[in-house]
């Protein structure tokens, strides 16, 4: 399974590193257990480093470390808000994971979020008094998921027809998004009982309904988590996703062959634009109920490290995305209790990246005993 | 240890073996290099020499057995002991720091000074170049130099580092006929003032005409060690397949069917102007194969191109079964029956990552067979995969894996296995066997043969002119992009051919390029 994961290619061969009595060795397969266990390593090593911060500010590291923990999954309450953080991260994981497969480098996640929520919102206020929440919610989310694929599909385009860089496009649609947010936040979709840059609320018809109630766990999760298997399935099972594969392994073998790499790249930037739009309706419909400027932290951006640190494939994507909304929901309860700044956590999270990066090439190789004549 | 035979015995193998995982790579080896000798390794691709070379060169490490230098054991962990012991390497992929000038790559790997002398440097390999007959500017930046001359840089390197073994390994693939000959009578002289060389190569021509010793390898084990001058490239060929291979095909004669493909006037220009097509006419019928000969860059990857639908002629006519395909996609040719063998499997053909099952099945993931509504067909693709495993004796662990570990020779079985399974009409073939071995090669011919006589329309491109002449039934030759002629196989001569492959024309008053 893991070996349509594209990696970052190794030195051609040889050894690297020469200790007495140790050496690397190419492996010529890399097992799943191994992509397992450099994900932990790295983040293992990511917690490790950072308390050594956390040291040299005189705090106890096990103290800050069981904060941590504690805020994450220390009570039932904990782990379903730990949930609540993972749940657009899952999301624009799965966004820059199926656009990264094919090789198609969707930098665009946060302005196709935005895109996602201004779509669902644009229905839900048009239409939510006239729907019942169970059509409602349903069709906000696909509304959501138009504007994301359209959003997307600009850029998508743009690299299908005159081979533009993706990378720029999808940063500068990112820009764009927002400042048409901004505008019509500061004029057509202003509350009107408000100063403030944002919507009115939306009544409950609009909203997506919880998995327990009294917390904040809405459906989303489950939404998220059925995404994930969708991609899977998508990825692996049809003959689309055989293209994304092909397409990002290798381009010119799949142009012999009579794969039409222009199509497959419009199409995966759409269904990607489309996962990252859902981010944006689970969270407008789950947690805010109304758009402002800051209902994303950073998710578009962090999906990328998300889909990097889960190696592309859509279970670590999930698991990546679990892990990084237990920091994120744990580091609140650190800096509570031990005075800690919650953003050690965006440091631990681009350590274990760096790791896993690194990781990848490491798993390559195995250090392996040489031997000695005594 | 002094006096005796074993004196000249400079670099030996002890009973070596080395395993990787799923593979011994080498069985037990035991060999002799002697001193001041040309000491040929001889083996198909995967028959273990470049294993047994990286273990001459610290790269590996024997998992039994020894390796001795002078006599002694020697303990290698990294191609530092070797070089330090004065053994050299010039690996088929260059270690080179492109920017950089040729004297700065050969003093880089000098240690232990914190300053280079570069001026003691210059004239110590100067001397070397007058010694051996090098002919490099030593300030020339590593990457404007062409891949043979880096080849002379790694050479130099070795050298400079005082290497008292020479281990080259397929030193020939990247050089040009007469780089090749440059390079054995340097190689010659080397021997002559005292270096040993090992050669790693799988041409039997070219063992015959350099080395003193030849070692042939079959399936990680040492078949026989020879003096070159004691065996015939029978003998030799005998011991590296384990089998008399016949490399010429018998190709009976079929009679030719109906018009397949009809190319008139076409041109195909491109974007720098080299190997691009000018009126280039041709005919290929049922149960015929027609070759094209030419030195490569004279317009084989436009007209491959052009054929398979990957590049649009400017101007011209492509008519396959009476259907001009000309507007026809990649795809659409695939539909209606045109497969193609490319010249360049590892990026052209296959996708390396896939497993060997999805690639069997690449171009046609959304056919009938395969798959139903986008989805596809698990159990379809199964079977075709241990199908085509049976069919083509692809030797692998299972469809499952990873494309990345098979051979060369086993890649080619997998495209080929992929384009003849829809019994095309029109088969396009490029340079099918070039780097395979020779049970790949003959395998991949009479594959061809085969499928010949099945009833397909063949053209092949090739610039091996033995493989032309042997399964083509006509033979046309492509020189700067145009066919300057066409002969039928009874006529052929390599003579003739060559002339045309040159350039000259033998129709009189018509001069060429």
């Amino acid at each position: 399974m893991n070996t349509d994961v594209p990696t970052t290619p190794g030195p051609s061969s040889g050894s690297l590193l020469r200790r007495s009595g140790w050496r690397l060795e190419k492996r010529l397969e890399v097992k799943p257990w191994h992509e397992v266990v450099t994900l932990v390593g790295a983040f293992i090593v990511g917690l490790a480093i950072c308390s050594i911060l956390i040291a040299a500010s005189d705090k106890s590291v096990v103290d800050s470390y069981r904060a941590l923990f504690d805020g994450a999954f220390g009570s039932r309450r904990a782990v379903y808000e730990t949930l609540v953080q993972a749940t657009p991260l899952i999301f624009t994981g799965l966004a820059a994971a199926f656009a990264f497969r094919a090789r198609v480098w969707n930098i665009g996640g946060e302005g196709q979020f935005f895109a996602g929520a201004m779509g669902a919102f644009f229905v839900s206020n048009l239409w939510h008094a006239h729907l019942p929440r169970g059509v409602m919610v349903p069709v906000l989310f696909i509304a959501a998921a138009a504007a994301g694929a359209l959003w997307a599909s600009i850029a998508g385009l743009l690299k299908a027809r005159y081979d533009t860089n993706e990378i720029i496009t999808t940063v500068m649609l990112n820009f764009i998004i927002l400042l048409i947010l901004s505008y019509l936040l500061g004029d057509l979709w202003r509350s009107p009982d408000t100063f403030y840059f944002q919507t009115v609320t939306l009544p409950e018809s609009a909203h997506l309904p919880l998995i327990v109630d009294g917390t904040r766990l809405h459906w989303g999760f489950g939404i998220a988590v059925a995404m994930a298997v969708v991609v899977h399935v998508v990825l692996r099972r049809t003959a689309l996703g055989y293209e994304v594969r092909g397409v990002g392994i290798n381009r010119t073998a799949g142009s012999y062959k009579g794969i039409s790499v222009p199509r497959v790249t419009v199409l995966v930037m759409a269904i990607s634009g489309a996962l990252a739009g859902l981010a944006g309706a689970a969270e407008f419909s789950g947690i805010h109920h109304r758009l402002q400027l800051d209902i994303s932290n950073n998710f578009g951006f962090v999906g990328i490290i998300i889909a990097l640190i889960g190696r592309l494939h859509p279970a670590g994507v999930v698991v990546s995305a679990i892990a990084f909304g237990a920091l994120v929901n744990g580091a609140v309860t650190m800096q509570i209790q031990t005075g800690i700044p919650a953003a050690l956590v965006d440091v631990i999270q681009g350590l274990s990246l760096i790791f896993v990066l690194s990781g990848a090439v490491a798993v390559r190789y195995r250090l392996q005993r040489t031997h000695t004549d005594e | 240890m002094n006096g005796s035979s074993a004196d000249s015995v400079l670099l030996r193998a002890s009973g070596v073996t080395k395993r990787f995982p799923g593979v011994v790579a080498n069985d037990n080896i035991t060999l002799d290099v002697r001193r001041a000798r040309v000491h040929c390794l001889l083996g198909e691709n995967g028959a273990g020499k470049s294993t047994l070379a990286d273990l001459f060169y610290g790269v590996h490490e024997p998992d039994e057995g020894v390796i001795e230098l002078r006599g002694e054991p020697i303990h290698m962990v990294s191609p530092r002991d070797a070089i330090a012991a004065g053994i050299g390497m010039v690996r088929q992929h260059f270690e080179l720091v492109t920017p950089m000038s040729v004297l700065e790559n050969v003093v880089i790997g000098t240690r232990g000074e914190a300053k280079v002398d570069l001026r003691a440097a210059r004239d110590r390999l100067r001397e070397l170049c007058d010694l051996y007959g090098v002919e490099v500017d030593l300030d020339t930046p590593v990457g404007d130099l062409a891949v043979g001359q880096q080849q002379w840089v790694e050479i130099l390197k070795a050298l400079y580092l005082g290497c008292e073994v020479l281990i080259l390994d397929e030193p020939t693939a990247v050089l040009t006929p007469e780089g090749i000959e440059r390079l054995f009578a340097t190689l010659r002289r080397m021997a002559s003032e005292g270096l040993t060389i090992v050669l790693i190569t799988h041409k039997l021509h070219e063992v015959m005409e350099i080395s003193d010793d030849v070692t042939v390898l079959r399936r990680g084990r040492v078949v026989r060690t020879s003096l070159t001058s004691e065996v015939t490239m029978a003998d030799l060929t005998r011991m590296m397949v384990g089998r008399d291979v016949d490399l010429a095909i018998d190709v009976a004669e079929t009679p030719r069917g109906d018009l397949v493909l009809d190319v008139s006037g076409l041109d195909v220009a491109t974007e720098s102007g080299r190997g691009s097509l000018k009126q280039v006419s041709l005919r290929v019928h049922e149960r015929e194969i027609l070759g094209i000969a030419g030195v490569s860059g004279n317009g084989q990857d436009a007209l491959f191109d052009v054929l398979v639908g990957m590049r649009s002629a400017d101007s011209g006519r492509i008519v396959v079964d009476a259907r001009d395909v000309a507007e026809l996609s990649p795809a659409g040719r695939l539909d209606i029956g045109i497969a193609s063998v490319p010249a360049d499997r590892i990026h052209q053909g296959l996708m390396m990552d896939f497993r060997i099952s999805e690639n069997l099945i690449l171009g046609r993931q959304r056919s009938e067979r395969f798959g139903r509504r986008g989805w596809l067909n698990q159990k379809g693709i199964g079977e075709f995969a241990d199908d085509s495993f049976a069919a083509f004796e692809i030797a692998a662990p299972s469809p499952a894996h990873v494309t990345r570990v098979l051979s060369g020779g086993n890649l080619q079985k997998i495209v080929m296995a992929r384009e003849l399974a829809g019994q095309p009409r029109l088969l396009v073939v490029h340079q099918p066997t070039r780097g395979l071995d020779i049970g790949a090669t003959e395998y991949v011919r009479r594959r061809l043969v085969e499928e010949r006589d099945r009833g397909a329309a063949i053209l092949l491109i090739s610039e091996d002119l033995d493989e032309l002449l042997n399964l083509s039934s006509r033979i046309a030759v492509m020189f700067d992009g145009r066919i300057v002629g066409e002969v039928d196989r009874r006529d052929a001569t390599i003579d003739r051919i060559g002339l045309w492959m040159a350039g000259v024309s033998d129709t009189p008053g018509e001069a060429l390029a």
